[in-house]
C-alpha cells in the first residue's frame, strides 16, 4: 500500500466516524429531549397521550394528598390553571405545599399527569430560571431569586 | 476591618498587575524586579483571600457574604469552607489560583526570560480580567449596612467533607487551563516551538488535568452518597461543562505525546490549549449566570452572567485571533500511516473533540430552541448516554491497542500473542456473559475493560525488565494510566447497567431478603448533633446468618436554613455497594429503597489510579 492511500482510507475512515456522530446526535436530539411546559402552556397545546412531558410551577396550597404510603396526589399551579398529578414514589426532601416544583411524567387521558419523577431543588429559593420568567408574568413572583 | 484589608489587598494586586502588563519599552526594569512584581501581586491576592477565610472563622457579619453564608454554630471546617461555598468567594479563590500558577511557573519555568516575561504577563492579564469581574460584581467584601448578630448559614447540603475540598480541586484544574493558555499564546507571539516549550506544556497540562480529574470525581463521589438517587453521574449540566475542557485536557495531554515520535504538530497542541482554556470559562458562564438550571446555580444575576460572557469573548477571540494571525508556520509532515501510534493518537484526538462537540450541544442546545422558537426542552441522561458513549467506543478500541503499534510502521509488535490472548478473553467475557444475564452494553464494556487491563499488563511483562524502583514505575507509567480507565469502565458499565432497585414499606423490627441476604430494621435513633438534628434508621446486614455490617440512612435536619437533606446508607464491598434511602414514615411504616450497585468500588478505584500515574508523569522528566 502506498503512502497515498494509507492516508485516505484514514481520511475517509475519520469522516464516516464523523458521518456516524453526526447521525447520532441527529437521531437523538429528535428522540431524547422532553418538552417543558406550565399547566397553563399544557392546556393550550395539545399534546400527545404518550409523550413525556415536564410540568413545572408551584405545589398548590392544600391540595396534597397521601393516598397511601408513597403514593401521592397533589395539584401544579401557576395561578391560572392547575393540573392534577399523580405519583408514586419517593418525594423529595424540599417538596412542600407552596414550593417550586418540577415533575416529569405522562398525560392521560383526563388531561392529569402520571408522573415517574418529582425534582424539588436543593436550595429553598431555588426555581428554574425558566419557570421563574412565566411566574413573573403572571405576577407570582415574590420571593427574591437569590 | 477584615474587609478593608481584603479588599485593599486585592485592589493592589490588581493594581500591580497593570504594573506588569506595561510594555518594557516604556517602563524599563529588569528581569529580577519584574518577578518581585508579580510574586507580590499573588502575595496580596492571596492575603485577599486568607482574611475572607479569617471573617468567616471568627463569624464577622459585618461582612455581607458572612452574613449571607455563614453561621456561628457551624463546625470550624465548614465555616472555612464557607469561603468558597458561595459565588463571590470561590471567584475569589478562581482569581487567587490563576495568580498562584502564575507564581510557581515564575519559580519552576526554566525558559528564557524574555519568553517567561511574555507568558506572565499574559497570565496577569488573565488575572485583571477576573479581577475587574470580582470588584466590580461579585465583590466579597461588601460591608452590611445594618447590624445583625447571627449569619443566614451554608446551604446543608453543602457541609459535608469531599465537598469542602471539591470546588478546590476543580479550580486548581479549571484554572490550571490558564497557564497552558498563556504558554500557548507566549509561543505564538515568540514564534518559540522548542522542546522546552513542549515539555514545559505537557507538565503543566497534566498537573490541571490531574486536579480537575480529582475534582470531577469528588464531586461524583458526593453526589453518590449525598443526593440519594442511586447514581454518581447524572448528566446534569453543570457536570457535562466540567466533562468538556476535561476531555479537551486528555485530547491535549495525548497530542504532546507525539513529540516522542519526534513529530509536533503544533498547531494542535495551540489549538488544544486554548480550546481548554476557552471551555473552562464557558462552564463557568453557563453554570454562574443562571442560564443553565442545575443544582450548582447560585447566581442568577444577569449582570454577572453578561460580564462573565464578555470575559469568555474577550479571551476566547484573543486566543483564537492571535493563533489566526499568528499560528506557526513550520510544515512538519506526520507521519500518518494506515496504523501507527501517531494515526491512532490523531484519531482518537478527532473522536474526543466530536464527544465535546456532542456535549456542548446537548447542554447548550436547550438555550438555542427557547432563544428560536421560546419552547423549552430539557436534554437528559439518554440523548448523552445514547450519543457520547457509541462516540467513545472506538476510542477505547483504539486505547487497547495503542501500546503494541509502533511509530514509524505499519508493523505490529508481539502480534501474535496479543490476538491468542484477546481470542481467549473474548471467550471467556462471552462465557460470563451468557451464563449470567447478557447485556449488549454490558458485554462490549466488559470486554473493552477488561482487555484494556490485559493489554496494558502484557506490553509491561513482554516489554520493561521489573525491577522494583521509581524509574520502573516511570517507565510504564502510561500503561498503568490506562488500566485504571479500564478499571474505571469496568466499574462504570457494571454500577449503570447491572444496578438493581427494591422498595419495601418496613417496621422496625421486619426483615426482609434479597439476594441471599437478610436486611433486618432495627432501631430508630435520633441525635442532636452541633448545627443539625439527624435521624437514622439502622439496619442490620446478614448473609447466611453471619453478621456482616450495620448501615445507617437518615436525615438530617438543619434548624437554621429549615432543610432536610438525605443522607443514603452504604455498605462498601469491594464487589458491590449495598445502598439504601429512608423514604418518608406513615403510621410506623418506613419506606425504605434498596439499591445493589455492583462494582462501584472499581470507579473510585480506577480514578485513584489515574491521579496516581498524573503524579509519576508530572515528576518524570
Amino acid at each position: 500500500m502506498s503512502l497515498r492511500f494509507q492516508r485516505l482510507i484514514l481520511i475517509l475512515l475519520t469522516l464516516t466516524i464523523l458521518g456516524a456522530a453526526l447521525s447520532l446526535i441527529l437521531l437523538n436530539t429528535k428522540k431524547n429531549i422532553v418538552f417543558f411546559y406550565t399547566p397553563s402552556e399544557l392546556l393550550e397545546n395539545n399534546i400527545s397521550l404518550n409523550k413525556k412531558v415536564r410540568i413545572g410551577g408551584y405545589v398548590k396550597k392544600t391540595s396534597f394528598i397521601e393516598q397511601s404510603l408513597n403514593s401521592y396526589e397533589f395539584k401544579i399551579t401557576d395561578n391560572d390553571n392547575d393540573l392534577l398529578i399523580f405519583y408514586s414514589g419517593m418525594l423529595p426532601d424540599l417538596f412542600r405545599e407552596g414550593q417550586g416544583t418540577v415533575v416529569e411524567g405522562y398525560l392521560d387521558k383526563n388531561k392529569n399527569i402520571v408522573a415517574t419523577k418529582v425534582y424539588a431543588k436543593h436550595d429553598e429559593n431555588y426555581m428554574p430560571a425558566s419557570i421563574k420568567k412565566e411566574l413573573e408574568k403572571n405576577n407570582q413572583w415574590k420571593k427574591k431569586y437569590k | 476591618m477584615t474587609s478593608l484589608i481584603g479588599f485593599s489587598a486585592l485592589s493592589l494586586s490588581a493594581l500591580l498587575s497593570f504594573v506588569i502588563l506595561i510594555p518594557n519599552s516604556i517602563l524599563k526594569i529588569k528581569v529580577k524586579y519584574f518577578l518581585i512584581i508579580c510574586r507580590c501581586s499573588t502575595l496580596l491576592v492571596c492575603a485577599s483571600f486568607i482574611s475572607l477565610i479569617y471573617a468567616y472563622i471568627t463569624s464577622d457579619f459585618s461582612n455581607y457574604n458572612v452574613f449571607q453564608n455563614s453561621h456561628s454554630d457551624k463546625p470550624l471546617i465548614y465555616k472555612i469552607t464557607g469561603a468558597w461555598g458561595n459565588h463571590e468567594g470561590s471567584i475569589l479563590l478562581w482569581i487567587c489560583m490563576i495568580s498562584i500558577y502564575g507564581f510557581f511557573y515564575s519559580f519552576l519555568s526554566k525558559a528564557l526570560e524574555n519568553f517567561k516575561r511574555t507568558v506572565l504577563k499574559i497570565q496577569s492579564g488573565i488575572f485583571i480580567i477576573f479581577a475587574l469581574f470580582v470588584i466590580f460584581t461579585s465583590n466579597p467584601f461588601l460591608v452590611n449596612s445594618v447590624y445583625v448578630e447571627e449569619g443566614l448559614g451554608l446551604n446543608p447540603i453543602l457541609q459535608d467533607p469531599s465537598l469542602a475540598i471539591h470546588p478546590p480541586m476543580l479550580y486548581l484544574g479549571y484554572v490550571g487551563f490558564s497557564l497552558v493558555f498563556s504558554l500557548a499564546i507566549a509561543s505564538l507571539l515568540k514564534d518559540n516551538f522548542d522542546q522546552a516549550w513542549i515539555l514545559e506544556t505537557r507538565k503543566w497540562s497534566i498537573i490541571s488535568w490531574g486536579f480537575l480529574t480529582a475534582g470531577i470525581a469528588l464531586g461524583s463521589y458526593w453526589a453518590y452518597y449525598e443526593l440519594g438517587w442511586g447514581g454518581w453521574w447524572f448528566w446534569d449540566p453543570v457536570e457535562n461543562i466540567s466533562l468538556m475542557p476535561w476531555i479537551a485536557g486528555l485530547a491535549l495531554v495525548h497530542s504532546l505525546l507525539l513529540v516522542r515520535g519526534e513529530q509536533v504538530i503544533e498547531k494542535w497542541i495551540v489549538f488544544l490549549a486554548i480550546l481548554c482554556f476557552s471551555l473552562s470559562i464557558l462552564g463557568t458562564f453557563l453554570v454562574r449566570s443562571g442560564i443553565l438550571t442545575s443544582v450548582h446555580s447560585f447566581a442568577a444575576d444577569a449582570s454577572r452572567g453578561l460580564f462573565i460572557l464578555l470575559i469568555f469573548f474577550i479571551t476566547t477571540g484573543f486566543g483564537f485571533l492571535v493563533f489566526l494571525i499568528k499560528s506557526p508556520t513550520k510544515k512538519n509532515d506526520l507521519q500518518l500511516l494506515l496504523i501507527n501510534k501517531t494515526s491512532a493518537l490523531i484519531i482518537n484526538n478527532i473522536l474526543m473533540m466530536i464527544a465535546v462537540l456532542t456535549i456542548l450541544l446537548g447542554t447548550i442546545y436547550p438555550i438555542i430552541i427557547e432563544v428560536l422558537t421560546n419552547t423549552r426542552i430539557s436534554v437528559g441522561g439518554p440523548y448523552f448516554n445514547s450519543t457520547v458513549l457509541p462516540i467513545l467506543l472506538p476510542g477505547f478500541l483504539l486505547m487497547s491497542i495503542a501500546p503494541i503499534l509502533s511509530w514509524q510502521t505499519n508493523r505490529i509488535r508481539k502480534f501474535r500473542i496479543y490476538v491468542i490472548f484477546f481470542l481467549i478473553l473474548s471467550l471467556l467475557i462471552s462465557l460470563q456473559s451468557y451464563l449470567t444475564s447478557f447485556n449488549t452494553w454490558g458485554f462490549i464494556g466488559l470486554l473493552l475493560g477488561t482487555w484494556i487491563i490485559l493489554g496494558s499488563l502484557i506490553s509491561i511483562i513482554l516489554r520493561f525488565k521489573f525491577s522494583p524502583s521509581l524509574n520502573y514505575i516511570k517507565t510504564i507509567n502510561s500503561f498503568v494510566a490506562h488500566i485504571g480507565v479500564g478499571i474505571m469502565i469496568i466499574g462504570i458499565t457494571y454500577s449503570s447497567i447491572f444496578q438493581k432497585e427494591y422498595i419495601y414499606n418496613m417496621k422496625i423490627g421486619e426483615e426482609v431478603n434479597f439476594e441471599n441476604q437478610k436486611l433486618k430494621f432495627n432501631d430508630i435513633k435520633i441525635f442532636e448533633e452541633k448545627n443539625f438534628q439527624s435521624l437514622k434508621a439502622v439496619f442490620s446486614l446478614e448473609k447466611k446468618g453471619r453478621f456482616i455490617n450495620y448501615i445507617e440512612p437518615g436525615k438530617n435536619y438543619y434548624p437554621v436554613s429549615k432543610m432536610i437533606t438525605t443522607e443514603a446508607g452504604i455498605h462498601h464491598d469491594w464487589l458491590r455497594d449495598i445502598y439504601i434511602v429512608l423514604g418518608s414514615e406513615n403510621n410506623n411504616l418506613w419506606f425504605i429503597k434498596v439499591y445493589i450497585n455492583p462494582l462501584v468500588s472499581f470507579i473510585w478505584v480506577g480514578v485513584l489510579i489515574m491521579i496516581f500515574s498524573t503524579i509519576i508523569a508530572v515528576l518524570k522528566k
